[in-house]
């Protein structure tokens, strides 16, 4: 189950990708409900009000600005910017728990 | 995109000649087993969430016993597909309602480089439409004789 900020976000970030591509996936020939769209806004409210008001502020902030406000961390560099993190002063616990920005671009970081 | 380009999204680490699941949500988290067990996702809460979220809202069982669970998520950095088979059907609320006996669960970072995600499953939907296709990936047994079917 889902149940720490830095999850809840990246599932917001994964529900607005797919609202962004819903029309195009189903022109490939899938089924969707009527209301599915609805549903998924629905939904995208309920993680909204689970997250912390500031969080979300600066999850659409950059979403504006960037589209994609959450990038994976590979290989130690940002996937935004491509910028190689000091990841050595970011502990194992600090990644699953804080929600930490790119020094460079500003995005919010996910280790995966 | 040709069929043989879809290829090496595939990988025997994620084939699973015989699912043990029956149920819909169990062949999901079966298939999302296999990105965490070949190190593609390391958060498989957050990939289920993603696909019980897409199922949600319109079923990817898309007839002929096929369905194709897919979806971007931030907890991965590539483009990969899993395989699973089952002979008994798994009711997946398909829009033909029959069972679903082959799933293509397909998984995509938040954005790629070369945007593969889109063309490479309509590619598989446009593979799967053959009858002769479904056919003969209904009698595989192995990831070699998968890889075969993908290429002739």
């Amino acid at each position: 189950m889902i149940k720490n900020q830095i999850e809840l976000l990246v599932a917001l970030q994964d529900l607005d990708i797919m609202l962004q591509e819903l029309d195009e996936v189903m022109k490939l020939g899938f089924d969707m409900q009527q209301e599915g769209k609805e549903k998924l806004e629905g939904g995208r409210n309920e993680l909204i009000e689970k997250i912390n008001k500031p969080l979300v502020g600066l999850y659409e902030r950059l979403r504006a600005r960037y589209k994609r406000a959450i990038v994976p961390v590979i290989d130690d560099t940002c996937s935004g910017c491509f910028m190689k993190l000091p990841t050595y002063l970011i502990t194992l616990a600090q990644r699953d728990q804080e929600v930490i920005t790119c020094e460079g671009c500003g995005r919010i970081l996910y280790w995966i | 995109m040709e069929f043989a380009e879809i290829l090496p999204y595939f990988s025997e680490k994620r084939f699973i000649a015989e699912l043990q699941a029956t149920t819909k949500q169990g062949a999901l988290e079966e298939l999302a087993d296999k990105f965490v067990d070949s190190d593609l996702i390391r958060n498989r809460d957050i990939l289920i969430e993603m696909l019980q979220r897409r199922e949600s809202v319109g079923s990817t069982g898309i007839g002929h016993g096929i369905a194709i669970p897919h979806g971007r998520t931030t907890a991965t950095a590539e483009l990969t597909v899993a395989f699973g088979k089952t002979s008994a059907g798994i009711d997946w609320n398909s829009i033909d309602k029959e069972p679903v006996k082959l799933i293509f669960l397909i998984v995509a970072p938040p954005s790629e480089e070369k945007n593969k995600y889109l063309p490479m499953l309509g590619t598989l939907v446009e593979f799967l439409s053959q009858e002769k296709n479904r056919e003969r990936l209904l009698n595989t047994q192995t990831f070699e004789e998968f890889k075969q079917i993908l290429t002739d």
